[in-house]
């Protein structure tokens, strides 16, 4: 339903407002090729009409295909997506990797050092651009101060197509049993993940501080206190246990929204995903790409959530009464 | 969210002056970037959008405090102009999507049923819009259209992408927190003194969410900058030479490779002060997050 209203939005705004008519063809054309074209493409018949051919198509997993290339654009998104995936993935292992400890250590110690240090990077990320961010490090790390990162894609040399299997280029190349390869991925991925990883992660941290504190100042804990049960043992059972739904909802939530939600970075660093992608058609105001990226970005931020809301429904007996 | 005492004089004082553990910084740098947004106009040192051919690529120097761009604009008067094109945008877009969407808020959560539904689903596609390609469907749908003079495309994206992010945000606030009052007394005696539908939301529902209301705006106000300047980034905001601190930056990426750093250094560290500094005004963050997300 959802997905729907997603689709009928998106076809609304870029149909209702103008012809792509003209975009497609160029302004000197002649009226018997504008007409023929215009048939061609559908855009005589009724809106209703226009609607459902794109509908049915959508439901055969047909985007369109690009204007420039004529490449599908189903066949280019799905080159595209285990690039932004990956990107993404690594992102958010950055942003697990610091918010998680620290959040966790802020809800114990709120004024210890690092807790403070958690809010001074949470306020950082929130406050920073990612696309200056992503600029700052290439221009530290890549070209000026300490040139040891490259700036741009996601390899210096060309993959061997037969070696994607996963379309993660530092799985794929550990599995042909390349790490030279898979360690040129990395070095890649590495600024951009950072990047990312803290812009997009200080909800993390809040929301690590907020469970776990919430956890340690329950009833239970406090039991689990006054039987004398060491305190390890009471922050991995009772802490952890009830802070981590919170928490994974939240990444998985992140991981959903950063598939549409990298364009930027993905811009900043050629990073060739779907936003990129995304950019590269809106520039040309090819339509169907741009309508295609954000189908797609939709359609996966409404499955994970829909995902996330069984997980918790089968983890969480509260939820189900 | 918890209940406080929604008192107007002390919500307000609050806000712009009241406890600042920790905020003082920040609000400073506020009221400092306010008088650059007010006074703009007169602290420029050069006219930020004309160029000078014979001094390009200047680096930061006495004559011009940040250096010049590629065509020669001085990127000081740049940066203190362009702070007046992101804030009153931001704002616009804002006002635009938090008034609505606070409206729509109040008025879910007063007739409840049907109406409280469909405004819930609506909520829930616009929220899984992407914000970034919600920009690019715009502006390649707006591109096409020729818009009345006064209008720029560039503005009109960014507006309504503001408006359209900020809406869920307003709708879902605002009638978390008013749906407790749908069956209080005081509306059941509005109801019978003949006043409408309308009168109540905008009379006695929209009154009691102002602290909300107020609490988000300055963070809404933040965000809108961030992307005002991300859309601006990838060219589909205000297009050059406006002077605006996204389209600025897009401009000065081009020249890091040659260690041209100050052209997108400066417009950069202009967004996150002033995002910064607006976290600092919003009453609900020092309320700690419930983490189940079942607020009421």
């Amino acid at each position: 339903m959802v997905l729907f209203s997603v689709v009928v939005l998106a076809f609304a705004v870029t149909r209702s407002t103008g012809t792509p008519l003209y975009a497609a063809v160029g302004i000197q054309t002649s009226e018997e090729i504008l007409e023929a074209r215009a048939e061609l493409m559908g855009l005589n018949d009724p809106i209703h009409v226009q609607f459902t051919t794109y509908l049915t198509a959508l439901l055969r997993g047909d985007l369109g295909s690009s204007r420039f290339t004529f490449v599908p654009v189903t066949d280019d998104i799905a080159r595209r997506l285990p690039a932004t995936a990956e990107l993404v993935f690594f992102s958010m292992v950055v942003g697990s990797l610091w918010t998680i400890p620290l959040g966790v250590r802020a809800a114990v110690r709120p004024n210890g050092p690092l807790g403070k240090l958690g809010e001074g990077i949470s306020q950082f990320g929130v406050s920073v651009p990612a696309f200056w961010l992503g600029l700052l490090l290439l221009t530290v790390l890549s070209y000026q101060v300490f040139p040891i990162f490259p700036s741009r894609g996601r390899l210096t040399s060309d993959i061997d197509s037969s070696m994607i299997v996963t379309g993660f280029y530092t799985v794929d190349a550990l599995l042909a049993g390349n790490p030279g390869l898979a360690w040129e991925a990395l070095k890649h991925l590495i600024l951009p993940a950072v990047t990312l990883g803290i812009t997009s992660s200080p909800p993390m941290f809040r929301v690590t501080r907020a469970a776990v504190s919430a956890a340690l100042a329950s009833p239970y804990v406090e039991a689990a206190y006054s039987y004398g049960l060491p305190r390890r043992k009471i922050m991995v059972r009772d802490v952890f246990r009830n802070a981590s739904p919170p928490i994974l909802n939240l990444m998985a939530m992140t991981f959903g929204y950063l598939i549409g939600g990298a364009v930027l970075v993905e811009r900043v660093f050629s990073w060739p995903g779907i936003g990129f992608y995304a950019v590269w058609a809106s520039e040309r105001s090819d339509y169907d790409p741009v309508l295609g990226v954000v189908i797609v970005a939709a359609t996966i931020y409404v499955v994970l959530y829909f995902i996330v809301d069984l997980l918790q429904y089968a983890m969480d007996p509260r939820v189900r009464d | 969210m918890t209940t406080r005492s929604r008192t107007d004089r002390s919500l307000l004082s609050r806000i712009f002056v009241g406890p600042s553990k920790g905020r003082t910084v920040r609000r400073t740098i506020f009221y400092f970037i306010l008088l650059i947004v007010i006074f703009g106009p007169w602290i420029v040192t050069h006219d930020p959008i004309r160029p000078d051919p014979f001094n390009t690529l200047a680096p930061p120097s006495a004559e011009h405090w940040f250096g010049t761009d590629s065509l020669g604009l001085d990127i000081y008067s740049r940066v203190v102009a362009g702070a007046r094109i992101d804030f009153v945008l931001a704002l616009i877009g804002v006002v635009l999507g938090g008034g609505l969407g606070s409206m729509m808020g109040a008025w879910a959560a007063y007739r409840r049923g049907w109406v409280d539904t469909v405004v819930l689903r609506v909520v829930e596609v616009l929220q899984s819009f992407p914000v970034l390609l919600l920009g690019l469907v715009l502006f390649a749908a707006l591109g096409a259209l020729d818009l009345p003079q006064p209008f720029d495309t560039g503005v009109v994206v960014l507006v309504i992408a503001i408006a359209f992010v900020n809406f869920p945000s307003y709708v879902r606030q605002v009638r978390s927190v008013l749906i407790p009052l749908t069956d209080a007394e005081f509306v059941q005696a509005a109801k019978c003194s003949g006043l409408g539908g309308w009168g109540i939301v905008w009379k006695h529902f929209i009154p009691n969410a102002r602290g909300q209301i107020l609490a988000l705006f300055a963070l809404t106000c933040a965000y809108a900058i961030q992307i005002i300047a991300g859309l601006s980034f990838i060219g589909l905001g205000i297009e050059p030479p406006s002077p605006e601190w996204g389209a600025m930056i897009r401009e000065g990426a081009n020249l890091i490779v040659a260690g041209k750093w100050w052209a997108s250094l400066f417009p950069g560290a202009a967004i996150a002060l002033s995002v910064y500094s607006l976290t600092g005004f919003s009453i609900g963050s020092d309320v700690p997050i419930d983490p189940t997300g079942v607020s009421s």
